[in-house]
């Protein structure tokens, strides 16, 4: 099982917070490393989030959720 | 090695992109197969467009095949009239199809009409890539369409995507044709991150290259007691109608994705109203000499007595795009003002 981390964009501190702006996959999907699973964006930058492994994706935040960076979004089973 | 490859045919058919992402893959597929196409435009190099139509591709390949310009569109769009007409295949960006005033001659007396006056014996084979359209309150000069100014003047070819699947065939298409196209992606269907949310404007996107060809239209949802046909963000509009009215029983919409204006598809809009009998256009453009008269006309110059209730035209009217967004709400081409006109011609 892998963790997929909101993506230290910003380096204002450790409590900076991001929203999650497009999902690319769906809750179930089967995913390879690398591929496109997300798009997040903190203060108007955009950044994309590839799988850091492959497996089936299970999404644990909904588009548009505010998080903190760092925190955990997806996990790949 | 067995495992990879039953990886990727899971992913196979499944793999997203959105408008812009799929637009830019397009691109840097041609790019990757014919070294004659190169990028230029303003801010399309470093920031990636403004409405992301190239991010990325200054890092893939270079300075020399993607240049960000100064802000002269005359300058930058006579000069990839000039590389094309010497064999190359660029792509212009004017940032906003608004600014086409201080570039039209490059445009509509050059890039138009040389293949015309050298009577076919010299190509254009270029693409003018623009962002259109409005509904966040960027006013009158960052907010139009206009792509009826384009479709009236002969001599360019008018492409307009509303999904990720369209906007990469229709990029690959429009590069590989020798004549000049102009290819309008609306920012409303690009699937920005700090746009208004649209589901729509992420899709599934074959990865291999593919074309899709010019002058089709697409039936985006089939349907018996109306045609409606759009194009651009407002073809998102009358879907997520369709489908409202077909939840609420009765009405069955066919909306009918237009993708390119010249050449325009008339077959299908004649097709489609002639097993409906009801019209109603939707139009980001302005209402007056523009794409919903030509579809109307379309019928009516065939056969009039196809039509069984007047028709509905959903356009801006003849205004200036306002700032306020009450009043940009008021003058776009919005889901209630669809669904009011379609219930209007059903009832007709």
């Amino acid at each position: 099982m892998t963790d997929v981390p909101f993506p230290a964009v910003a380096d204002k501190g450790p409590g900076s917070e991001g929203v999650v702006a497009t999902w690319f996959v769906r809750d179930g999907d089967s995913v390879v490393a690398d591929q496109l699973l997300a798009e997040v964006q903190v203060d108007k930058v955009a950044v994309e989030v590839p799988a850091p492994a492959a497996g089936t994706i299970r999404l644990l935040v909904p588009e548009e959720a505010v998080v903190t960076q760092g925190a955990v979004i997806a996990r790949i089973e | 090695m067995t495992v990879m490859e039953t990886q990727s045919t899971d992913t196979a058919g499944t793999r997203r992109l959105t408008t812009a992402k799929a637009m830019v893959e397009g691109i840097a597929q041609e790019m990757e197969r014919d070294p004659s196409v190169v990028y230029l435009g303003e801010d399309v190099g470093k920031y990636g467009g403004i409405f992301s139509s190239t991010a990325g591709l200054l890092d893939r390949f270079g300075e020399d095949r993607v240049l960000d310009t100064p802000i002269s569109e005359t300058a930058f769009i006579g000069l990839a009239i000039g590389a094309a007409v010497e064999g190359m295949r660029p792509i212009a960006e004017l940032m906003f199809v608004d600014f086409f005033g201080v570039c039209m001659d490059q445009i509509y007396n050059h890039m138009a009409k040389i293949h015309y006056e050298s009577g076919g014996a010299v190509k254009v084979p270029m693409v003018l890539t623009t962002a259109v359209g409005g509904g966040y309150s960027d006013a009158a000069q960052h907010s139009q369409c206009l792509w009826g100014t384009f479709a009236h003047l002969p001599g360019m070819k008018v492409v307009i995507p509303s999904t990720p699947h369209d906007a990469k065939g229709l990029i690959v298409s429009a590069i590989r044709d020798d004549n000049p196209v102009v290819y309008m992606f609306h920012k409303g269907v690009m699937g920005l991150p700090w746009m208004a949310k649209n589901p729509r404007a992420t899709d599934v996107v074959p990865e291999e290259p593919y074309e899709v060809p010019i002058g089709k239209a697409r039936i985006a949802r089939e349907g018996s007691d109306i045609t409606v046909v759009s194009v651009s963000l407002s073809v998102h509009h009358a879907l997520d109608v369709a489908d409202r009215l077909a939840a609420d029983g009765g009405i069955e919409a066919e909306v009918v994705d237009l993708r390119s204006l010249k050449p325009l598809d008339r077959d299908a809009i004649l097709t489609s109203v002639a097993k409906t009998g009801r019209l109603v256009v939707v139009d980001e453009d302005y209402l007056s000499y523009g794409l919903s008269g030509e579809v109307v006309a379309t019928i009516t110059d065939v056969d009039p007595g196809m039509l069984r209730a007047p028709v509905e035209r959903v356009a801006v009217p003849d205004v200036p795009l306002p700032y306020a967004r009450s009043l940009e709400t008021a003058v776009l081409p919005t889901r209630d003002r669809i669904e009011e006109a379609i219930h209007r011609v059903v009832k007709g």
